[in-house]
């Protein structure tokens, strides 16, 4: 029997690995860590997280019940699989914070036991709907009094500089994080604050200093230690204390760039209910209870009006993607307020994220990720096949090789809204009729269910994709 | 001269750092810069580091450049 290999995203940590055998998830723990793993464990910090649905809960499992794995280990862990996993960069600017503080929450705690992470990544985070849980069991090891926070740098990269640019500057950090994987740097953000930035005792330290003394360090070739630091060079106090400071000024940052109105208006987008929006949620609703998909997502989600209705409707779980940041926001407090199984994620259709990171095995591009039982692409088709002269074609085929059932809109040529897309630019979308959007449906799903939503035309298809002959 | 200031001062930290280790489980780098950042935040024992080695970095530089001086020609010293 061949050995099963490890994740491929999983090698920084040499502690351990992850691997996905069957769909069950399993975290080794190589033999030269087990011995901080067991006194973490005897800490009962790790029960007090899961508890507080702060850690992804684990279980022990013997190792005569555990395939044979690529590389030896003494320790195995089973863990939940989760409904979807998502990166940093494609969080809106409340999650990412959300799990800012949810680290610095877990720091604060683990220090009461004795203990601390080994690093900051903002990618040992995930979201259950609007809630972050911490998914590395192995970042937890023994602290000693008086040594430094290693994962500061990291935390400042892959959490604080983030979102720091977007609320000073307004300015999305989503694809900067997407290219560089690691967040951003110190040294690259001081670059561009003003001086009236550097009033602020936060922001002269965690980003103006840092990179100071990083560039300092630098440019005269000095070569400090590598990996500890002096025994007494961070009192815990002192710890704490940095922690609370930034627990505290991370909860109050907010983006720059989306105006108050905007979250006054997330009361009023729920007052508000348009014939045709009730017609939509309807179409949905029954298409969910007929289909019941588990996992459903929602293309160009916008606040999650159909997500919610998916959710009331019996699906299990709701990913929505849109790449308005404004309507993230709303999206995610929705998520929060009502407590749902739906969580919003930046996505934009003609540009989704790719497989990348080291041998582009790393992170997992969104196709990969394709794992939805049902899809929904309302009023979505007219803005990727006329804005952004997406082929309609490819565009149903990639819609419909996401997900095996659906819902797509199409909004024909007459509806203001495509009049809007239009009304810059010649038509050259010749082939952007209703006949031949069900033509180009035809060969690759079977429509199981129609309807005409609005005077304009617009209307609903639900459909069953075709097996592959 | 700033630049050999700051020179020294990064050296003498190093130094401290190199002899006063406490081999810890980590395999991340913390960076230079969030190490040195950290320092400073060290409350008083931290500062005192940080004051003693910037002392020792002023005084190093005013005697390096004492040195300097002397190693002029009197001709030189005249410029």
């Amino acid at each position: 029997m061949n050995a099963i290999c490890p994740l491929p995203g999983s090698f920084r940590d040499p502690a351990g690995r992850v691997y996905d055998v069957d769909g069950q998830i399993f975290r080794t723990i190589e033999a030269s860590f087990s011995p901080e793993f067991e006194f973490v464990k005897s800490t009962e910090l790790l029960q007090k997280l899961i508890v507080d649905h702060r850690l992804l809960p684990f279980e022990r499992v013997e190792a005569n019940d555990v395939p044979r794995f690529s590389r030896e280990t003494n320790y195995v862990l089973r863990v939940p699989r989760l409904r979807f996993v998502s990166y940093p960069y494609e969080w809106s600017f409340s999650a990412l914070k959300t799990a800012a503080l949810l680290h610095l929450e877990i720091q604060l705690t683990a220090l009461e036991f004795g203990v601390t992470l080994t690093d900051a990544s903002a990618f040992n985070i995930q979201f259950h709907g609007a809630r972050p849980v911490f998914i590395d069991h192995l970042s937890f090891r023994r602290y000693r009094p008086g040594e430094i926070w290693t994962g500061h740098r990291q935390f400042c990269e892959q959490f604080l500089n983030p979102l720091l640019l977007r609320s000073f500057f307004g300015v999305p950090y989503n694809a900067w994080y997407r290219g560089t994987q690691e967040g951003i740097q110190a040294r690259d953000l001081s670059r561009i604050l003003k001086w009236r930035h550097y009033l602020c005792w936060n922001v002269a330290t965690h980003v103006v200093l840092q990179s100071f003394f990083q560039r300092s360090v630098q440019n005269h070739n000095l070569e400090l230690a590598k990996e500890s630091l002096p025994t007494n060079a961070l009192a815990p106090g002192a710890f704490r204390r940095i922690l609370k400071k930034l627990h505290s000024w991370i909860s109050k940052l907010m983006p720059a760039d989306t105006e108050k109105t905007v979250w006054q208006e997330y009361t009023k987008s729920h007052s508000y209910s348009s014939e045709e929006i009730e017609h939509k949620q309807r179409f949905v609703s029954e298409f969910v209870r007929r289909e019941r998909p588990k996992l459903i997502w929602d293309l160009g989600c916008n606040t999650g009006d159909y997500c919610a209705a998916a959710l009331q409707a019996g699906a299990e779980y709701a990913v929505g993607f849109d790449n308005d940041h404004g309507s993230l926001e709303l999206a995610f407090a929705r998520s929060r307020e009502q407590n749902l199984a739906f969580q919003a994620l930046f996505f934009d259709a003609a540009n989704p994220s790719p497989n990348q990171g080291w041998r582009e095995q790393e992170r997992y591009g969104l196709q990969v990720r394709a794992s939805a039982d049902a899809i929904l692409a309302l009023a979505f088709v007219h803005h990727l096949a006329i804005s952004r002269n997406i082929p309609l074609e490819q565009l149903l085929g990639w819609i419909i090789g996401m997900a095996p059932r659906g819902v797509i809109e199409f909004v024909p040529k007459n509806d203001p809204m495509a009049k809007t897309l239009l009304r810059h630019r010649e038509d050259i979308f010749l082939d952007y009729t209703r006949e031949s959007f069900l033509s180009y449906l035809e060969p690759v799903a079977k429509i199981t269910g129609t309807e005409i939503v609005s005077s304009t035309g617009r209307f609903l298809v639900a459909y069953e994709r075709r097996s592959k002959s | 001269m700033r630049s050999n200031f700051f020179f020294i001062v990064l050296a003498f930290l190093s130094l401290y750092m190199l002899v006063f280790v406490d081999h810890a489980f980590a395999y991340l780098d913390p960076g230079s810069g969030s190490m040195l950042l950290q320092l400073v935040f060290g409350g008083i024992a931290g500062l005192g580091v940080i004051l003693k080695l910037y002392w020792k970095g002023f005084v190093g530089l005013f005697r390096h450049k004492q040195h300097q001086e002397n190693d002029l020609t009197p001709k030189e010293r005249d410029k």
